[in-house]
């Protein structure tokens, strides 16, 4: 008895030990190990699209760099909706700040994107594999550039993936390397990438120039900044468009003056379950009319309201400002039935007006959740906004050029209907930033105008100088990262 | 029990994995008996059967009939208040809704829900609707370290139903059995009048410097939605089945049909479902016996949205009582001021949406008895379930600014897409279907050895094998323009989209492996002492190379104290101590988590054509493991006199190393869309507890019975550590966008509620003014919260203010359950408690316009009025973020079922050819005590273990009056 069993318990464990680990490696059907990939040149195309991916994050950053300004105020449903950007508004914000932290997080998912890239380029040879890393290359200096934007010195990861426990090991490299980064890939991307591109969407070499030479007007380097824009102006590849009105609307997308745009679109739904994971642009819905019935516009959540501070910067024969700007009871009272006409006031705070560059409309509606998924592209840089960096380049650098300056400024205001300006010397550069806020309002651009331009702490309620210029690095990712990261100065 | 005897039943008792017991089992379960469990009652272990003295673990075990008699379709809500220590609450009262079912408490914040062996097939908890309580025949629960003989899977505890078979040498015995109920929503919410409302509103919007919405507040009691929301619904039942026996087989065959409509929603909220079962067993020599087992459900359900924000009972709760509901030209009203409130009976009627269900279980089973004392049982079982789902979506236009909309406007029209440069498709109706399958494959082997030692002394050993294979696969699609709007075209193959244009095409599949081979021996001396050692080896696909396999040993062993010489009281009939130590694993986690794979969300628009590229998903962690549950429980097991029993335990579980999805650093770029941190084990939790059952029985006259059975476990839950750098795990969110309510953190129970203590109301700017803590924006009439950190300031913006205001896990759950019989008038009563426990009420739309509980009546209107309610307004204030003023008692005391039986005197019976026939009037949940104000204090889940206790508007279980009928032949 005792050998059967001694056999019965051999012949068990024999069955379960030996010869069954094949049975038990089940391989995932349909999909990839990521360590076993980069096997065609579609692998490398296909992860880029990934990397991609992160751009359609951007309207927070949008959003951020208008309701910390002077531009608008936060607005929504109530203040303890979306808090942080009520702090950042009253320029109460700290560390704790979850849409500080979306910024932090989704830039560098985009890095750590193109890093997966960058870690196998050199597994396979093929035609294209260039433009493709300039493409890549691209994106990464357009996440970290939002980085340093937004926090200063930053971790610099470059072409490594990271083990969960090597978050540790990175300190915040200086703001100086992490640009010296940026200048590096947008370089690459400059000479490996075409004026134009197959598919509308792609980055070209006119996008790679027109960032590159926002980042140097960005550390103050305007002659580096005035060259570099030239190139882009001097290949006559871009125009401003007659109607002011019309950069923005879906059916005019791909226009003579985009340059780099965030292409969104409204065929895919959504939810407020994973904002990163929308197709469509979450900014129409979000700064549309709160529960509006009536012509024209669709009913939105009345985020980022603009100020009267704003309106009353435009001459009232600008066409801009109505561009800009939807005074809604004015437009309601020029409807045909004007009673039949409803919306209502957020408890986040109302202004009257709208931003009326990206506002959902009719026509322009994607699929359920529609506050979500509007099709209307991101202008992340237009012909105007290059003409205009140009320009400050140009009034601003060692041995200005003035004439260049005011004949770039002028273009800008004369696509306005606005009369040229003849400034010079200081008044210059101030009415080039003023045409800055006028032409860009409701892009995104203004805080971080104002902040590298010194205008900060007059223009901003509440901003304090030595603390402000930066945000603070969100508390949860200092902690995440072994907590020895410094916090940005006086937060 | 006469002792030379024991021992022959016990080893017959281990051997017979198959056969012998059947006969056993079915004496006791005839008619109404309440004859007491016996200690020679066999129970079903795993890979064989036990007595309930010789077991030396932790169990309770329930007769079918005790379930049957509720009328309940689904076997986690019958179970509720039976079995110690066993938690059942409700995640959805609805015809067909799940129930969560907790063995000894909460161990992880993952998955949490026990094994559940159907005669030994797998069942997840999910597939509980598919069986049928009146195909039971026994539940066996096993709570401690013995379940581990189920190694990986056994940590969250296993319950082993058994399903009827039939008798050797017995005539058919055909019994036909039927019901007929009427359901109603056993409570309403108290909500405010238009009248009312008017005024509140008036005073929100005149607070918050806005104009009076309302000019004229005499509007009467307006509209009540509940009212027209809850129905009464009915629900029927029919069983037949027929059983019986030759000298070589038995078989037992049956059929079922049930159909519940809801309580909101009737026919939109159904559940029907049709079973068929054939147990045959038969010996084909004298040494060869074949066991064979066939369950067969169709289901098919209907479903309204539930539980949160754009569910039904949201809606009502939130709607207006100054708007009709429907307007004078018919319309249904439009609810206009808040925008994700929608109309509740538009949105019933514009909802359709169906899941059919069909589910094949089965088992062979062959046992051979190649030595008297060796059986050698090999078996084959299945579990194929095929799951189709089917929602329609018409054009809808609920109103301006609603996200349910579907139309751009109430015409109707659709929104149009562009699917291609230039090329646009109207986005009509649309229908989304899916099908799903699941195929699980199991192969067992296993010898069944006893053996006599000599000198009272017994061996009895199990060896075995256990090959285990799930696979899974889905696909669905979803079609535009279904023409007219109808749901009479609801079909993929009815869409009219050029090129027949799909969206939301999508599928997946899975195979998941389990290779086990497992030990068990049994060592008795004496008939009083048990020793058994159970050692299990699991290999599981789940996991990577570096920690695919695992051991999971238990040791226990128990004394017949009562046996003893020394042991003389007239008044213990039996006593018995046990005790037993072991591990046992949860591999709950989803399939090929330890890799890192392409599966994240790499999408991006060229050409304005959504483009899909790659994305990593979860990021890789090779050395991934199993989590492990060590537990020790120490029971002894007590019957005083022929009338009570009593069962006790004490047991420590502490569960290690559980999955857990910690956030990582932003560097590491897991934060984009489809991309998660990886899955690592960290994290410890402790369930500490006392059970207790009793049973007690009195018969003083032949014709008149009387038993009772009370059961209560008192539990103690402590999240013991979380991973380094990581303070706490953010569970579920408080109102819309607000703030996180519940953590998983070291020193609290799992899923605790956590927020701002609410200390009194600023009655003037005053004291404000002189308030040592510094409260910003506070006004009279606002909520002061307590400073926890002692800064001397209230802070919104961090958590150093928020503490703990209580746990979602009952500190008591009792059951009581009583039958009395007299002549041939049967009754019946069932209790069940939870106590100790909160509920986070998060049904309120915080939004000027919704409407209230009127609660809101007592709210502060000046200097004095109350010390306990804030003041209304449409301002800024913080009176709504999450503090302990959200907080409920959800203590209750709930009468499960009454039933009175009348049972046909047997001659009368004879008389019209029957064997018996009863009839009887039921009642389920007739009355519930409790403070809590929402619909049902019996809430589980609606997402996980951390958003338990979190009442997001639930849909209630049903009060149920009922009459059936049971008819023997």
């Amino acid at each position: 008895m005792k050998k059967f069993a001694i056999a019965l318990l051999a012949l068990g464990l024999s069955m379960t030990q030996v010869g069954c680990e094949k049975f038990l490696d089940v391989a995932p059907p349909y999909t990839q190990d990521a360590d076993n990939f980069f096997n065609t040149p579609v692998d490398y195309e296909r992860a880029l699209i990934g990397a991609y991916d992160l751009l359609q994050g951007s309207f927070m950053s949008t959003w951020i760099g208008e309701i910390a300004s002077d531009n608008s105020i936060a607005g929504g449903e109530s203040v303890t909706d979306s808090e942080g950007l009520h702090e950042i508004d009253a320029m109460s914000h700290d560390a704790v700040n979850d849409d500080l932290r979306k910024v932090f997080r989704w830039n560098y998912a985009g890095i750590t994107r193109v890093n997966y890239i960058m870690e196998h380029k050199d597994k396979l040879d093929f035609q294209g594999k260039d433009e493709i890393l300039g493409q890549a290359r691209f994106l990464r200096a357009f996440y970290y550039f939002e980085l340093v934007k937004f926090f200063g010195d930053v971790p610099l990861v470059v072409d490594k993936r990271l083990g969960s426990s090597e978050a540790t090991l990175y300190d915040r490299a200086p703001a100086s390397e992490v640009y010296a980064q940026i200048e590096s890939d947008l370089s690459f991307a400059v000479s490996t990438l075409d004026w134009t591109a197959a598919e509308k969407g792609r980055i070209t070499k006119g996008a790679a120039l027109s960032l590159l030479g926002k980042v140097y007007l960005y550390q103050d380097k305007f002659d580096l900044a005035a060259a570099t824009f030239k190139q882009v102006i001097d290949q006559n590849q871009y125009k401003l468009i007659s109607d002011y009105k019309k950069i923005f609307t879906v059916a005019n997308e791909g226009h003579s003056e985009t340059v780099f745009d965030v292409e969104y679109s409204g065929a895919e739904g959504g939810s407020y379950g994973c904002m990163i994971c929308l197709e469509g642009n979450a900014s129409p819905g979000f700064q549309g009319i709160r529960q509006y019935n009536g012509p024209v516009y669709g009913d939105g959540n009345s985020y980022n309201l603009p100020t009267q501070n704003l309106f009353d910067a435009f001459a009232a024969n600008d066409p801009r400002r109505d561009a800009s700007i939807l005074d809604i009871d004015d437009f309601i009272s020029k409807q045909a039935n004007p009673s039949a006409i409803t919306y209502a006031k957020g408890g986040g705070g109302h202004t009257g007006f709208y931003n009326n560059k990206y506002i959902k409309k009719q026509g322009e509606i994607g699929l359920p959740d529609n506050d979500l998924t509007s099709p209307v592209n991101y202008k992340v840089i237009r012909y105007a906004d290059v003409l205009l960096m140009a320009a400050e380049a140009n009034a601003r650098k060692g041995g200005a050029d003035e004439a260049l300056a005011r004949t770039y400024l002028n273009q800008v205001r004369t696509r306005a209907g606005l009369a040229n300006s003849s400034a010079s010397g200081q008044a210059l550069v101030e009415a080039i930033w003023a045409e800055r806020r006028l032409e860009l309002s409701g892009e995104g651009h203004r805080f971080f105008d104002l902040v590298r331009t010194g205008q900060a702490k007059d223009a901003i309620d509440g901003f304090v100088v030595g603390k402000h210029e930066l945000f603070p690095i969100p508390q949860v990712e200092i902690d995440l990262a072994g907590g020895k990261w410094i916090q940005n100065p006086n937060y | 029990m006469i002792k030379g005897l024991y021992k022959k039943v016990w080893m017959l008792a281990g051997i017979s994995a198959a056969l012998a017991a059947p006969n056993t089992l079915s004496a006791q379960t005839s008619g109404e008996s309440i004859e007491s469990d016996t200690i020679e009652e066999v129970l079903v272990v795993g890979y064989g059967r036990s007595t309930k003295k010789e077991f030396t673990g932790a169990n309770s075990s329930l007769k079918g009939q005790s379930l049957e008699k509720l009328n309940i379709p689904r076997l986690d809500q019958a179970l509720q208040g039976q079995i110690a220590g066993v938690t059942i609450s409700t995640n959805s009262g609805s015809p067909g809704g799940a129930s969560q079912i907790r063995i000894r408490g909460l161990s992880t914040f993952g998955d949490n829900d026990p094994l559940i062996l159907v005669d030994g097939v797998v069942y997840d908890s999910e597939g509980l609707n598919a069986l049928n309580p009146a195909d039971i025949e026994s539940i066996n629960v096993l709570k401690d370290a013995t379940a581990g003989i189920y190694g990986v899977r056994a940590a969250n505890g296993v319950i082993i139903v058994e399903t009827k078979r039939g008798k050797f040498n017995a005539v058919p015995k055909w019994e036909v059995s039927g019901f007929y109920g009427l359901q109603q929503t056993a409570n309403k919410l108290n909500l405010l009048t238009a009248t009312e409302y008017a005024v509140l509103k008036n005073e929100m919007f005149a607070n918050g410097g806005q104009t009076m919405p309302f000019n004229n507040t005499a509007l009467g009691t307006g509209t009540n939605w509940q009212d027209s929301v809850f129905q009464t619904a009915p629900v029927v039942s029919y069983n037949a089945s027929v059983s019986g026996g030759t000298a070589q087989s038995t078989y037992s065959i049956a059929g079922g049909y049930y159909d519940q409509m809801g309580i909101v929603g009737l026919d939109k909220a159904r559940f029907k479902r049709l079973n068929g079962r054939v147990n045959f067993d038969t010996k084909m020599s004298d040494n060869l016996r074949l066991s064979s087992v066939f369950l067969y459900t169709n289901e098919q359900r209907s479903g309204l949205p539930e539980n949160g924000i754009g569910s039904v009972l949201y809606n009502t709760i939130n709607a207006f009582p100054t708007d009709p509901i429907r307007d004078q030209n018919g319309r249904y009203t439009y609810l206009e001021e808040v925008a994700d409130i929608i109309n509740p009976m538009a949105q019933m009627e514009n909802t359709y949406n169906w899941a059919w269900v069909n589910k094949f279980v089965g088992k062979e089973e062959l046992a051979w008895d190649i030595k008297p004392n060796l059986t050698f049982t090999n078996r084959f079982n299945y579990n194929f379930a095929s799951v189709d789902a089917k929602v329609f979506s018409p054009l809808v236009w609920f109103g301006p600014g609603k996200a349910q909309n579907t139309a751009i406007n109430e015409n109707l029209d659709p929104s149009l897409v562009e699917i291609a440069p230039g090329t646009f498709i109207d986005r009509g109706a649309s229908v989304t279907e899916s099908h799903s399958s699941f195929t699980d494959l199991n192969y067992e082997s296993f010898f069944n050895h006893s053996k006599d030692l000599g000198g009272n002394q017994a061996l009895k050993t199990t060896l075995g094998v256990s090959i285990f294979q799930r696979r899974g696969d889905y696909l669905s699609g979803t079609g535009y323009n279904i023409p007219n709007n109808s749901v009479e075209y609801a079909d993929i193959s009815a869409n009219l989209a050029p090129g027949g244009f799909l969206n939301n095409v999508s599928s997946w599949q899975f195979t998941e492996r389990l290779l086990s081979g497992f030990l068990r021996t049994e060592y008795s001396r004496s008939g009083k002492y048990f020793v058994s050692g159970i050692l299990r080896r699991d290999g599981s696909s789940k996991f990577g190379p570096n920690a695919r396999w695992g051991w999971f040993p238990t040791l226990s062993g128990s004394w017949l104290l009562s046996d003893e010489d020394f042991f003389h009281s007239k008044a213990i009939r039996s006593a018995k101590i046990r005790m037993s130590y072991g591990v046992s694993g949860n591999d709950q986690i989803e399939n090929f988590a330890y890799r890192g794979l392409l599966n994240g969300e790499g999408v991006y628009v060229f050409n304005d054509i959504i483009v899909s590229g790659v994305a990593i998903g979860r990021a890789s962690n090779p050395d991934l493991k199993w989590e492990s549950t060590h537990q020790f429980n120490l029971g002894t097991d007590l019957s005083v006199g022929r009338q009570l029993d009593l069962t006790l335990n004490y047991f420590m579980k502490n569960t290690r190393d559980l999955l857990f999805q910690p956030d990582v650093s932003g560097i590491l770029g897991t934060s984009g869309a489809g991309s998660y941190p990886p899955i690592i084990n960290a994290g410890d939790v402790s369930n500490t507890g006392v059970e207790l059952e009793l049973q007690y029985r009195f018969i003083p006259r032949p014709d008149w019975t009387w038993s009772m059975g009370f059961n209560g476990a008192v539990l103690k839950n402590e999240v013991k550590s979380t991973p380094e750098g990581v303070d706490f795990i953010p569970g579920a969110a408080f109102g819309v966008g607000g703030n996180i309510a519940t953590r998983f953190e070291m020193g609290f129970p799992i899923g605790y509620f956590v927020g701002y203590q609410v200390d009194g109301v600023f009655q003037t700017q005053d004291e404000i003014d002189a308030s040592p803590v510094k409260q910003a924006g506070a006004k009279p009439g606002d909520f002061r919260y307590k400073d926890i950190d002692g800064d001397g300031k209230i802070s919104f913006s961090d958590n150093s203010d928020k503490t703990y205001l209580g746990s979602p896990i009952p500190k008591v759950t009792l059951g009581y359950n009583t039958n009395f019989k007299y002549k041939n008038v049967d009754v019946s009563i069932q209790l069940y408690a939870a106590l100790g426990q909160k509920i986070v009420r998060n049904y309120e739309r915080q939004q000027p316009y919704a409407n209230m509980l009127d609660y809101n009546i007592r709210r502060w209107t000046g200097p004095g009025s109350t010390n306990e309610y804030a003041r209304l307004g449409t301002d800024l204030n913080r009176n709504a973020v999450f503090s302990d003023f959200y907080v409920e008692d959800g203590s209750f005391v709930r009468l499960r079922n009454v039933q009175i039986g009348y049972n046909l005197p047997a001659e009368k019976a004879a008389r019209l050819h029957m064997q018996g026939l009863r009839v009887y009037m039921s009642g389920n949940n007739l009355f519930t005590l409790t403070n809590y104000m929402g619909f049902d204090p019996d809430i589980g889940s609606a997402g996980g273990a951390l958003a338990s206790g979190v009442d997001y508007g639930f849909y209630p279980q049903a009060r149920n009056l009922m009459l059936g009928f049971n008819l023997r032949f």
